[in-house]
């Protein structure tokens, strides 16, 4: 009995994702090759193919754990999570989770925050780069209204803040880095990762830094982003930070920012 | 001659194509990955001004029984405004089921009622573009017993019913031939020639399955010595088209492209007389 389409492609659908669906074989040609070996052609494409996408997205998890035990990963990832929309680039937001949840990636314990800057550079590098804040854009606001200014990251861009020193992770990871050990106790690291030019980039931030732009990110003034600064790191100096991160062209020039 | 074939733009050869801007008959991108507003995309928009464009699509699933998703479809529908590229294709078969995406070009029966929702879904895809789209034919591992059309059939019935074009790929003729024990003078002999408007060329693998070589179109290696002489076959009965070479794994050096490339340009030479009473 063949299936109508919307049956068919159910059926095919949960074949493909490993469970197998007596019907579906019953309505396809065997010969010298059978139908259930045509079947698993497609598949063996799908898992393949969406596993080398995750590794396309997170390059420095799979250089860390190797290719072997990436794939496993990305396999048990995929049984719980396909991908939503046929862009690529935008699959594997839930995977840093996944991989934080995942019993034999614990010996690993940086390994959910090594995802997690994987995803932030791969949605950056997906984002306009936009227009940045410089000095010359608040030079005509009143001085008494600065401390209260909103400042917003540039779209696309994020903060990450580690436990581990992520940052030197990271760069022995690449291709052609040198051998060097990281010492995993190096401590804390907070990231802010962004588009720059036709990068993805990340700004490597002191507690101070990190604390301050984790309260600009979420939405608070200039002025309670410094306390916030402040109590994460006493020496914290505002116009030292804010001096730095607009040179470096941490934040959107956003109207929202101008206005206050 | 002025060059017909053109090349798939690989994210690997972008700069150099950029910086030599190489002569090619024209530059075909997959839409999927220039979706978001990342420096490629700015860098394709910079070269549509060297470059005549073709968007050839991999996820729109014109097959599925569900319709098509209206949010994949406005974005790349906002991608052609922006590039308005002389040429969109996507493939008959379906990778979207229960808004669960499978990354794969997966296979039809080819029925009456498959063909109901194929013109469906076409003629949503021309009318939220407002323009013609070419469709390809896919490259097939295995077919359904109750298909009562063979592929050719649905694609020329596609073609009438939708106003569609055909993208025809000559190495996905040689696959599905093989692969389903068919003869491909036979396959390609059966096609309204007026609907074909661009011609796809790429190499295969072969593999072992269940003890016999199955062909893989894994788009990894040069255009094969069955895929030349089906491909001089087809521009002697249907005529010249844009004619591409596809390249998706083990991508090598962009020359190798622009050689394969050449040489489609010296058949459609060679073919020359007959190919051009053709069209």
């Amino acid at each position: 009995m063949p299936l109508a389409l919307p049956d068919l492609q159910a059926a095919f659908a949960a074949h493909v994702t490993g469970r197998d669906r007596a019907d579906l074989v019953a309505c396809i040609v065997g010969d010298t090759i059978s139908a259930d070996a045509r079947l698993r052609i497609y598949r063996h494409h799908v898992s393949h193919s969406l596993s080398a996408a995750l590794a396309a997205t997170f390059p420095t998890v799979q250089a860390l754990v190797g290719e072997g035990f990436f794939r496993t990963l990305a396999w048990g990832f995929m049984a719980q999570t396909l991908p939503g929309q046929p862009v690529l680039a935008e699959y594997g937001a839930e995977f840093p989770a996944f991989v934080a949840a995942d019993e034999p990636a614990r010996d690993l314990p940086y390994l959910a925050d090594i995802a997690w800057l994987d995803w932030a550079l791969n949605v950056v590098f997906h984002s306009p780069e936009g227009r940045r804040l410089a000095a010359a854009d608040l030079a005509g606001i009143a001085a008494e209204r600065l401390p209260l200014l909103s400042i917003s990251l540039p779209e696309g861009a994020s903060l990450i803040r580690s436990r581990y020193p992520i940052d030197r992770i990271w760069n022995a990871s690449q291709p052609g880095a040198s051998a060097d050990t990281v010492d995993l106790g190096a401590g804390r690291t907070d990231l802010l990762v962004l588009r720059r030019g036709d990068d993805a980039a990340f700004i490597v931030l002191d507690a101070g830094e990190g604390a301050f732009v984790a309260a600009l990110a979420e939405g608070m003034s200039l002025e309670t982003a410094a306390e916030k600064g402040m109590s994460a790191e006493p020496a914290f100096d505002l116009s030292t930070a804010f001096a730095r991160l607009l040179t470096l062209k941490a934040f959107a020039a956003s109207q929202h920012n101008l206005e206050g | 001659m002025s060059a017909v074939a053109g090349i798939g733009l690989r994210a690997l050869h972008l700069a150099e194509i950029a910086r030599d801007q190489p002569a090619t008959g024209f530059l075909e991108i997959h839409a999927e990955n220039y979706l978001g507003a990342s420096p490629a995309r700015a860098a394709i928009e910079r070269l549509r001004e060297s470059y005549t464009f073709s968007i050839h699509a991999v996820g729109l699933s014109l097959g599925s029984a569900d319709g098509l998703d209206e949010h994949h479809l406005a974005r790349v529908a906002g991608l052609v405004k922006r590039l308005e590229p002389d040429y969109v294709s996507d493939h008959l078969s379906w990778s979207v089921h229960g808004g669960r995406y499978f990354n794969d070009l997966l296979p039809l029966p080819y029925t009456e009622e498959v063909l109901d929702v194929v013109v469906r879904n076409v003629g949503r895809l021309q009318e939220a573009l407002g323009r013609q789209v070419s469709i390809e034919n896919p490259s097939c591992y295995l077919a359904f017993a109750h298909s009562t059309l063979t592929e050719p059939e649905f694609l020329a019935e596609l073609a009438r019913r939708s106003g569609c074009g055909l993208l025809l790929d000559i190495n996905n003729i040689v696959v599905t031939a093989h692969n389903l024990r068919l003869d491909p003078n036979g396959w390609l002999s059966g096609l309204p020639g007026e609907a074909i408007t661009e011609y796809h060329l790429a190499g295969h693998a072969v593999n072992d399955c269940d003890g016999e070589p199955i062909l893989i179109d894994d788009h990894g290696s040069c255009v094969g010595p069955e895929a030349w002489a089906l491909f001089d076959a087809a521009i002697r009965r249907y005529g010249v088209r844009p004619t591409l070479i596809e390249w998706d794994t083990d991508i090598p050096a962009l020359s190798v492209l622009l050689d394969e490339a050449a040489k489609a340009d010296r058949t459609i030479a060679t073919a020359g007389p007959d190919a051009a009473r053709a069209a």
